[in-house]
């Protein structure tokens, strides 16, 4: 994954637990490490792209916090920043979900996989 | 380099693949299958898993053809294709549709009556087959809206086998027609990929491989064969043969059933374990209403689509199920091999006439699912209302746009097309490339157009068809 890429499956995965967004985080890889050339090709200069603004943004002392601009990818006018969007959270949503600890085990003071899920994309 | 020597060589083992490895060997031809996919036993991991799109699914189920909108796809990757991961639900090729596929591009031998013998081979082989007793809540839906509404509502047979008890256990081809061909001396060679098919003339005298060794690493492989079947399905089979230099009407007018999803939230919990085998057939051929994989992360994706606030639905997930729309297209698409690129550009092109049965679709399953008592209805349509009684599907209408619908398909056909008029298909009637003497394919890519239902049913009446065919000139 770009760094980019971490940032933002860390920013969707919300307040889980460690291990479980190390699952989240391995399975998002292993789908951007397995999908089509020319789509990789396609996220992967996404990635740099939008990756290259935020870091120069934050540089230049702005404040705007990455789940912040997700908000604003996620309705943007261009159509591939929207899918860009889409496809991280499709894989955050999908592995928080079925990768989630049984909920017995889990301790209630830490925050629901769901909610987490739910969690700045609800 | 290692040299393997076949009669007959099959590529993919998937619902056409396996088809014709079991006739020839059963009729005592030498057969090596080979597959990309790795073998995994068919009870390993849990349907609809992320375990399985990760073992099964091909790219993890990380697919889409590009357009407005992009549509996500899959296929499978594994010994048995993506029979290990689709619902299983068996649906005969409807007669007028193959009469219309007959007369225009001028199929042999496409008789009613022809077809009803292969399709009883194949249904009798696997078992086909609709539950012994009451469909579960999650497929009485569909039943119950459609009856409130007056619309015709079946459940579909099943390539299930049932005990008596009443539980089924599909019947993929991996636990099927890849054992059975493998016991009448076929040989499967899993996790071997083919880069191209070696030509001479007007033959195909083998192909080269990649094969993977369980240590990871990797061997080069020529295979020599007398005949070739390729049936790796409608994007790799049209990838393969542009690969090796074959692209007369080879990869243009792929077709597949784009469809939306809504999840539905209902007052009481509802079963998750299997796909609803019910379907809304008021539409059929050109829309069909259905129900769709709900596990947990499922539900979670559906909701997620619609781009809304859904924490409070998805608190409660095991009270929501997802259903779906899926229309025949009018728009079609193409597969590209691209030098140096496994995977192929995949494009598809709705047309407006496609967007706007789509749009009516979602609105008649949210009326049917409205009527079926479900109280709130989350659309795979960014932006749209969650609809929680009739007069809010409206607002669906205008919020459906190619850039708000979150789209996906399953049925991807066409990519080859059998029959006479060599104009409009790269094969003929039985599937033999045009131009080659021994290159066939017996898979998805024959079928002329996206038959409206599940075309595992067409694929393994029109392969048993065409394996017949073959074996009768040898």
């Amino acid at each position: 994954m770009l760094w980019l890429e971490r940032q933002v499956v860390a920013s969707l995965s919300g307040d889980v637990r460690p291990q479980h967004r190390l699952a989240i985080e391995g399975y998002v890889d292993g789908v951007l490490r397995a999908m089509p050339e020319l789509l990789r090709i396609g996220v992967a200069g996404e990635s740099i792209v939008l990756g290259a603004g935020t870091w120069l943004a934050a540089r230049l002392g702005s404040r705007r916090l990455l789940s912040e601009r997700l908000e604003g990818w996620e309705h943007s006018r261009i159509g591939p920043i929207r899918q860009y969007v889409r496809l991280l959270s499709s894989l955050v949503i999908f592995a928080s979900e079925e990768l989630a600890p049984d909920p017995q085990a889990l301790d209630p003071s830490q925050p629901s996989a769901a909610a987490a899920g739910a969690n700045g994309r609800g | 380099m290692k040299t393997l020597e076949t009669e007959v060589l099959i590529i993919g083992s998937g619902a056409g693949g396996a088809v014709t490895a079991a006739t020839l060997a059963r009729a005592g031809r030498s057969v090596l299958v080979v597959e990309e996919g790795p073998w995994i036993d068919p009870d390993a991991v849990e349907p609809f898993s992320l375990d399985e799109m990760v073992l099964k699914y091909r790219h993890q189920g990380a697919s889409a053809a590009l357009g407005t909108p992009g549509i996500a796809y899959a296929e499978g990757r594994c010994v048995g294709g993506s029979t290990e991961i689709n619902s299983g639900l068996y649906h005969r090729l409807p007669e007028e549709l193959a009469d219309e596929w007959r007369r225009t591009y001028r199929i042999a031998e496409f008789t009613p009556e022809v077809l009803d013998k292969y399709s009883d081979l194949v249904e009798n082989e696997l078992s086909v087959s609709k539950l012994p007793g009451a469909p579960p809540p999650s497929s009485a839906v569909l039943e119950r809206g459609a009856a409130k509404l007056g619309w015709r509502a079946v459940e579909f047979a099943r390539v299930f086998r049932y005990d008596h008890q009443g539980r089924g256990v599909k019947q993929t081809m991996a636990r099927t027609l890849v054992p059975r061909a493998v016991e009448a001396g076929a040989q499967i060679l899993a996790e071997c990929r083919i880069s191209r098919l070696l030509k001479r003339d007007d033959r195909i005298v083998g192909a080269r491989a990649e094969r993977t060794l369980p240590g990871g690493e990797t061997e080069p492989v020529t295979i020599i064969a007398e005949h070739v079947f390729v049936c790796g399905g409608a994007i790799q089979t049209p990838t393969l043969l542009q690969h090796s230099g074959i692209r007369a009407q080879i990869g243009n007018g792929l077709k597949f059933h784009p469809t939306i999803k809504v999840a539905a939230r209902f007052p009481q919990a509802y079963d998750h374990g299997d796909v609803p085998m019910h379907r809304v057939t008021e539409f059929s051929p050109f829309l069909t209403i259905g129900g769709s994989a709900s596990r947990r992360g499922h539900v979670a994706l559906a909701l997620a689509d619609s781009g809304g606030d859904y924490a409070d639905a998805l608190a409660a997930w095991e009270d929501v199920v997802v259903y779906y729309a899926a229309i025949r297209s009018d728009g079609s698409g193409r597969v590209t091999a691209l030098p140096g690129f496994r995977a192929p550009l995949v494009t598809y092109r709705m047309t407006d006439a496609d967007q706007s049965r789509l749009a009516r679709g979602l609105l008649h399953l949210g009326e049917v699912l409205l009527a079926a008592g479900a109280t709130e209805l989350y659309p795979s349509i960014a932006g749209a209302p969650v609809a929680r009684r009739a007069e809010d599907l409206v607002e669906w209408w205008d919020a459906f746009t190619p850039s708000t619908a979150n789209l996906m398909t399953v049925h991807l056909t066409s990519t080859v097309r059998m029959g006479d008029d060599q104009s409009r298909t790269g094969a003929d009637s039985f599937g033999r490339v045009w131009g080659f003497r021994n290159l066939r394919i017996n898979d998805a890519s024959l079928l002329p157009d996206a038959p409206g239902v599940n075309p595992q049913a067409a694929i393994m009446t029109i392969a048993a068809r065409n394996a017949d065919e073959f074996l009768s000139h040898l």
